[in-house]
């Protein structure tokens, strides 16, 4: 059993790429490897032309932040940030002038002389930040770096990690597996499954187009209905699924062929009547889901399967919990799978 | 981690060379011996004669059951009172605490003594009972010896099983309380067996320490047979010496404890159900009578075991006419003490002083790599750091003196040969004290400190150390008091150059000078109760942890 196995990926310089996956795919050991913490049986990790995977962690020049943050309870701010530059025999002026640099940049330019316990946890998380920044690391490598937060400082640390990493052109590598945080923050995702990679491309491409069922359920809460290819006319397939007929653009499969169909909640709209436009599925609304801006309701397909769909504000949809809903929906947004 | 384990290895390369040479060779050369005849032949002869001599076997047989007595005895009265400090509002909690785990590290054959001066043939109370028209049983022999085991060993019991009641979560009361057991029910159910383990764990380090003890045996056995005992008089004794014998009953001794520590390890590894709370149990809420009742229980058993200790004290400030107290204060048993010369008690600071140091620098890194490396050699590592607990330290001294009494090391009749048997007999308290603060200490600490370019090596010098100072400076000071108060290897070990405190207190009353004798157990007392109370401050944070 590997933790890690036939992963392959390049990284380019300046890119935010992030690991994405489930607890227990991988992408934390991935990441311990290229720290070296963790031992790579097979295989090499590069940097530009330098082989590094068979260097000791403490000479491979690669800064990271700690899920626990990791700063250093018994130093200062300061002298946590200055720590690796004293490892690395940087003259005093120089690391006085880097340290007070690095805390500028993360905003945190008065507190050198605190001790960590007076700090927060998001003023913890930017002391790592500075500390391994500070270095000047070839790469930064982020251990799922804003899960102990809460939720507000989590979406506005993210900001703020992207704006430096893009501002200093770094280039970082990310470990989380909170889809929408990777969504939000990267040039280019990794999705992991059981040590080995589904699916790598921009955070777009990860979201609009999946290239398997489980990277579809992963990215976000979707719809998947198992079905069945019922034709083909030459533009869209017709799929027999959940009691109902779906139209799904390209061949789908040969007729008769078990699929798996993903359709995202937000890709459905109520409508008043059958609209002649485009296709339309009938539902029965079961529940209702108001989340501020966003409404989502839980309705049944015909023979029963439960169906998700999110809209703004709640145009279209009926008053009653109990009556039928019309949803109108666009083929190219339905993705066919084979079933497994 | 690929960098730190060359550090690791060669930590664990020292230690095993350390305990090695100081600690299983010496105990294979007795084993030797025991099955050796004058020619060099393989017999078992020693064995034989052991089993077919009604008095080894009584011997063998008082010993297991003093421990065995002594282990239930410690337990029934360990377990109450740690309910009581972890559930109950004792007043002065904290205190009793600290108070509590000071009879473990004083020498208990003082605490043997004391009982002989206040309950002995012509004890003080004993006399004033006798004068009163009372008799007093005898206090000589298994009755006594059980009484003062239990008395200095129950701490043993008390600190894992007070850790153990303080990491059940509170919710777990609770839901066997909302699933309709009563209060006493979920104590039984629920509580208790979480606790068993922990109690075990204690209780079978008291049967350990009973067995193996030699002073206590010594002041109160009289002329029965015990095994420690034994061991040191067919070792060194006067009449008939009888080496193979005494090898034969140290590796009896050796190895009945040797199993119950090895059982006592494997019980504990696969049940461990105290996990530490998230929410500690609060208080009960009790009435002002059990509230009483326990605020007496438990100031009553912590007194009654510091007691004796005072009584020394007490009584050293007494007048003495060769073995005849009178109730008059004065100094003159310490003058009497120090006229002949500091010179013990310069020893007993100075070798504890070195093994206490050099327990720390092999016990800090051992403790650390304990903590963090899983795996066989580390598992095997880990029974070996606590082995010398298993070994009795009369039989580690015989092992020594063997070992180097000739050849290319010689160490007997110097300083070095105690220090080597008090750092080794004593490894396993700074191996436990700095392993249970390495486990307070995030690993990703020391990632981030060898992420930032610091060798592991450096980093554990650099980071760890100071991070596990407390840890570490309590296990010194436990290691310190513990050397200080050691008896059972010393009197094999020790030379005229080199008396300690406990060797001349020993001889004190086993002659006639009783009044010298408590005023050096006094000293002892008060040079160790200081520095332990510190330790206790020191180590509070994992309390329990230490056993």
């Amino acid at each position: 059993m590997r933790a890690v196995d036939g992963i392959s990926l390049a990284v380019a310089e300046g890119e935010l790429f992030t690991l994405l996956g489930p607890s227990g795919c991988g992408k934390t050991t991935l990441l311990r490897m290229i720290a070296g913490f963790a031992e790579v049986e097979r295989g090499s990790i590069w940097f530009g032309g330098q082989r590094i995977d068979q260097l000791p962690a403490h000479r491979r020049n690669i800064g990271m932040v700690f899920q626990s943050y990791a700063v250093f309870p018994n130093l200062t701010v300061e002298q946590n940030v200055a720590y690796g530059l004293r490892t690395r025999k940087v003259s005093r002026q120089d690391i006085r002038d880097r340290v007070a640099e690095a805390l500028a940049l993360v905003r945190l330019p008065d507190h050198g002389a605190r001790w960590p316990h007076e700090l927060s946890g998001g003023q913890l998380q930017r002391v790592a930040i500075a500390r391994s920044l500070v270095i000047k690391p070839a790469v930064l490598l982020f251990d799922e770096p804003l899960s102990n937060l809460d939720a507000q400082l989590r979406t506005h640390m993210r900001v703020e990690i992207r704006r430096l990493q893009q501002s200093l052109g770094l280039t970082a590598l990310y470990v989380t597996h909170d889809q929408e945080e990777a969504l939000a923050i990267s040039d280019r995702i990794a999705v992991l499954r059981g040590g080995r990679v589904e699916q790598v491309g921009p955070p777009e491409a990860i979201y609009r187009t999946p290239q398997t069922a489980f990277v579809a359920a992963f990215m976000g809460a979707t719809n998947i209905i198992p079905g069945v290819v019922a034709g083909f006319d030459g533009t869209a397939a017709t799929v027999a699924a959940g009691g109902a007929a779906f139209l799904v653009r390209g061949q789908a499969g040969a007729p008769g062929a078990k699929v798996l169909l993903s359709i995202r909640p937000e890709t459905m709209r109520p409508v008043d009547r059958p609209d002649a436009d485009g296709p339309v599925l009938a539902v029965r609304l079961q529940l209702r889901e108001f989340l501020g801006p966003l409404l989502r309701l839980h309705a049944a397909l015909p023979d029963g399967t439960p169906i998700r769909i999110v809209t703004l504000g709640g145009h279209g949809v009926p008053a009653t919990a109990d009556g039928t809903l019309s949803l109108a929906y666009d083929p190219t947004q339905i993705i066919a799978f084979p079933a497994p | 981690m690929m960098g730190s384990s060359r550090f690791q290895a060669g930590v664990s390369l020292l230690a095993f060379a350390v305990l090695g040479l100081f600690l299983l060779y010496p105990l294979w050369l007795v084993l030797q011996s025991s099955v050796q005849d004058e020619a060099g032949g393989f017999t078992l002869a020693p064995y034989a004669q052991i089993v077919s001599s009604r008095y080894y076997l009584g011997s063998l047989g008082n010993s297991l059951l003093a421990g065995a007595m002594s282990m239930v005895l410690a337990s029934a009265v360990a377990v109450p009172l740690a309910f009581c400090l972890a559930r109950l509002q004792v007043p002065g909690k904290l205190l009793l605490l600290a108070l509590a785990s000071v009879p473990m590290v004083l020498p208990s054959f003082v605490g043997a003594y004391a009982l002989v001066l206040l309950f002995g043939r012509v004890g003080i109370v004993t006399v004033a009972l006798r004068s009163a028209g009372i008799a007093v049983g005898p206090i000589y022999g298994m009755p006594g010896i059980v009484a003062v085991f239990t008395l200095t060993l129950y701490p043993y019991v008390l600190l894992p099983t007070l850790a153990g009641f303080r990491a059940v979560d509170a919710s777990m009361e609770e839901a066997a309380r909302n699933l309709g057991a009563s209060r006493w029910h979920a104590f039984r159910t629920v509580l208790l067996p979480i606790v068993a383990p922990s109690v075990l764990a204690g209780a079978l380090l008291v049967f350990i320490e009973a067995l193996e003890n030699y002073g206590v045996p010594a002041v109160l056995a009289e002329d029965r047979p015990f095994l420690a005992l034994d061991i040191f008089k067919l070792f060194a004794g006067e009449s008939d010496p009888n080496a193979a014998a005494a090898g034969a009953l140290s590796v009896l001794l050796v190895g009945c404890t040797a199993v119950v520590l090895l059982l006592q390890r494997s019980y504990l590894a696969r049940r461990r159900f105290a996990t530490g709370a998230r929410r500690a149990a609060p208080p009960i809420p009790a009435s002002r009578g059990w509230r009483l009742l326990a605020t007496a229980f438990c100031w009553g058993v912590v007194l009654l075991s510091l007691l004796p200790f005072a009584a020394v004290v007490v009584i050293s400030f007494q007048h003495f006419q060769g073995p005849v107290m009178s109730w008059q204060p004065g100094l003159g048993n310490y003058r009497n003490l120090l006229k002949g010369s500091y010179r013990p008690l310069a020893n007993t600071l100075a070798l504890a002083s070195l093994a206490a140091a050099a327990a720390c620098v092999l016990g800090a890194p051992l403790g650390y790599v304990l903590a963090r490396q899983r795996g066989r050699l580390s598992a095997l590592l880990g029974i070996l750091a606590t082995a010398p607990f298993a070994v009795s330290g009369t039989v580690l001294g015989i092992g020594l003196v063997i070992a180097f009494n000739s050849g290319w090391l010689v160490l007997t009749g110097g300083w070095l040969i105690l220090v080597v048997a008090y750092a080794v007999r004593k490894l396993p308290l700074s191996v436990r004290s700095a392993s249970a603060a390495v486990h307070q200490i995030d690993p990703s600490l020391e990632e981030a400190s060898i992420n930032l370019g610091l060798s592991p090596g450096r980093t554990f010098l650099t980071l760890t150390v100071p991070l596990m100072l407390g840890g570490l400076a309590g296990g010194a000071v436990l290691v310190w008091v513990a050397a200080t108060a050691e008896i059972s290897s010393t009197i094999v070990l020790y030379s005229s150059r080199w008396t300690t405190m406990t060797v001349l207190m020993l001889h004190a009353l086993e002659g006639t000078a009783p009044g010298e004798a408590t005023a050096a157990a006094s000293i002892l007392i008060l040079v160790t109760t200081a520095p332990l109370l510190l330790a206790y401050r020191l180590l509070r944070r994992h309390s329990g942890s230490l056993l």
